[in-house]
């Protein structure tokens, strides 16, 4: 009875102490507010590094990548014109499937 | 055993199917974050705020459309504010961009307090998530953080440290580095919404019970405690 009682704890305990959702987000708040607030080129290849830090580090640690990553990371490729882009928007639809209709419209809107 | 428990949950108020059934019934899962409303005369507050977003809700479980990329989009169709949506229907986030539901956020207060011994952040703010199906409120939040600047918080836990580092190189520098601290407001904020699909207890914390907001000092340890609060 009582080695049920303290399964029951630890499970509870356990429970208070499990990250429910794993992501890995390196910088990402910092060197946005930075490239938001400074504006500077420097700023932007910094934000530009935290992105592609996140996108290896999460795959290195076979977890996903968070939300929106892949296509922000697509967004500037694009942008520079680096045919890249593609590859990373698709990768936003493959790992985030609700996403789908937002990358059609971004890259919609890229083509004007 | 009560005692225990006492350690997870300090005091009780609502349960968050009682308090938010919509949110049960409609289960959002895309969320198109609007830039905050700032209503204080703190000009970076919407900046770090607007950063300070897409990660909590993200662990909260759902799936965050790129507010850079958001923000962007809007300008293009020409609206740049978000005072002007917040009244209209919804119906076209759903449609062109796939989002489920919309988070309306107002900053009302957002002081820097430095005293000899204490540093405080106080944030006030107003949240709201409408669904882009019915324009219906599926959540919303209002309330009062106050985060502890000083950083003396010595926690042992490796993911506290990390912030409160970040904290005291920031306070060191000559532009104060807020980040963590809105994000921890943001945090705190979140902790009433039901999760989204992505979180292990997604459906099931119906009778999570939580604490309705009071203004009380906040140290660094709390992004910590906030898996633990909802158990």
């Amino acid at each position: 009875m009582n080695r049920i009682l303290s399964l029951l704890l630890l499970a509870l305990l356990a429970g208070c102490t499990t990250p429910p959702v794993t992501y890995y987000y390196g910088n990402y708040s910092r060197t946005l507010y930075r490239s938001k607030k400074d504006n500077t080129p420097e700023s932007l290849v910094k934000h530009r590094q935290s992105l592609e830090n996140i996108i290896q580090t999460s795959e290195t640690k076979g977890i996903k990548v968070p939300p929106g990553i892949y296509c922000e990371y697509a967004y500037l490729l694009a942008k520079d014109g680096k045919p890249e882009a593609d590859r990373y928007f698709s990768l936003e639809v493959k790992t985030y499937p609700e996403s789908e209709r937002f990358v059609t419209f971004v890259r919609g809107q890229l083509k004007k | 055993m009560g005692s225990l428990l006492g350690g997870c949950v300090t005091a009780v108020t609502a349960t968050k199917a009682v308090k938010f059934p919509l949110m049960y019934q409609e289960k959002p899962l895309t969320i198109f974050v609007l830039p905050p409303i700032n209503s204080t005369t703190a000009a970076d507050a919407k900046e770090y705020y607007t950063t300070a977003i897409p990660q909590p809700l993200a662990f909260a479980g759902f799936y965050v459309l790129p507010m850079e990329l958001t923000g962007e989009m809007l300008k293009g169709q020409g609206l740049y504010d978000t005072e002007l949506i917040i009244n209209q229907p919804l119906e076209r986030f759903g449609e062109y961009f796939g989002a489920d539901a919309v988070l309306f956020t107002r900053i009302k207060k957002w002081d820097k307090v430095y005293a000899v011994l204490a540093a405080n952040l106080t944030v006030t703010i107003d949240a709201q998530l409408k669904s882009t199906k019915t324009n219906r409120v599926l959540w919303e939040y209002s309330g009062t953080i106050v985060a502890d600047l000083s950083g003396q918080s010595n926690s042992g836990n490796p993911l506290v440290d990390l912030v409160v580092k970040a904290i005291v190189t920031g306070v060191n520098s000559a532009t104060a580095d807020y980040v963590p601290y809105a994000q921890l407001a943001t945090t705190k904020l979140l902790m009433t919404v039901p999760f989204g699909k992505y979180h292990n207890r997604s459906g099931q914390d119906g009778e999570d019970k939580f604490i309705d907001q009071k203004p009380e000092p906040t140290k660094p340890v709390e992004p910590a405690k906030a898996s633990v609060t909802a158990k």
